[in-house]
């Protein structure tokens, strides 16, 4: 995901914000990491640069 | 209850379904259906527009030829691979897994919200709805393909048991519970069944 999505990204669960942490990029381009909510504390990967947004309850088991 | 209401079972389906989704389409919903639902919508070049459901991306190849700001969000990660291999993990659009009725977006996101082939499976439709106006700036608009009756008896003995149609009145229900003031029906299909889709296209009040 570009790092710029993340004026429009929340989390989904009550809409605060989100922090964004990188473990790999490629320019503006984030790989691999987590967007993590400031409010709920909910982690949210970032997979192969498609982020996961699911909320807890719909992840895969 | 239809099975799908059940949504880890909707992933499951899901997960078999785009096996075999974009070869053998069950659905009644072609290019020419797409194009006409495509210019129901005022979408300029440069405006930012969210697919909803976007699945294997039919619905996301027809908004790319409006604008280059293009994102998808599913919640099946094995119906977006189908997409991916169309369109690239992160080139010509911005994915995301979530799901319709918790969306990951601030308010006025989008200019427009599309969703083609996706609210059959939602379980509170109205929900999503009030996600997709929630995610759209005032004046900007969302559109919503509901339920394709399928093409072969088999995946119509599977959508009745599993899946919500619904017709105009029930639509106007949902549409207005959702909050939204001002919208219109349409419905097409080919020239067989010319009312096997209906496409919901909806203002948000500014």
């Amino acid at each position: 995901m570009k790092e710029s999505l993340m004026d429009i990204l929340c989390d989904p669960l009550d809409k605060s914000e989100l922090e964004l942490e990188v473990d790999e990029r490629d320019g503006e381009e984030i790989i691999e990491g987590r967007l993590v909510g400031t409010v709920t504390g909910e982690v949210y990967p970032i997979e192969d640069g498609i982020p996961n947004l699911l909320p807890p309850d719909m992840r895969e088991e | 209850m239809g099975i799908l209401e059940n949504k880890s079972r909707a992933r499951l389906f899901y997960k078999y379904l785009s096996k075999i989704y974009d070869r053998v389409n069950p659905f009644i919903w072609n290019e020419e259906m797409r194009a006409e639902a495509l210019e129901l919508l005022d979408v300029e070049r440069g405006d930012r527009v969210l697919d909803v459901g976007c699945g294997t991306g039919f619905g996301t190849e027809g908004l790319l030829q409006y604008t280059d700001d293009v994102h998808g969000l599913d919640q099946s990660a094995h119906q977006m691979q189908k997409a991916f291999e169309k369109f690239g993990r992160r080139d010509a659009v911005n994915f995301y897994r979530g799901d319709a009725e918790r969306l990951p977006f601030r308010d006025d996101a989008f200019d427009v919200v599309w969703s083609s082939g996706s609210i059959e499976y939602w379980p509170n439709p109205v929900t999503a709805l009030e996600e997709c106006r929630r995610v759209t700036r005032p004046g900007g608009q969302v559109l919503v393909v509901g339920p394709n009756y399928p093409e072969s008896s088999v995946m119509q003995k599977l959508a009745d048991a599993i899946m919500l149609f619904y017709d105009e009145d029930e639509a106007d229900r949902m549409f207005e519970d959702a909050g939204f003031e001002e919208f219109r029906h349409v419905t097409m299909g080919p020239a067989y069944n010319p009312d096997i889709a209906i496409t919901t296209v909806a203002a948000v009040s500014e």
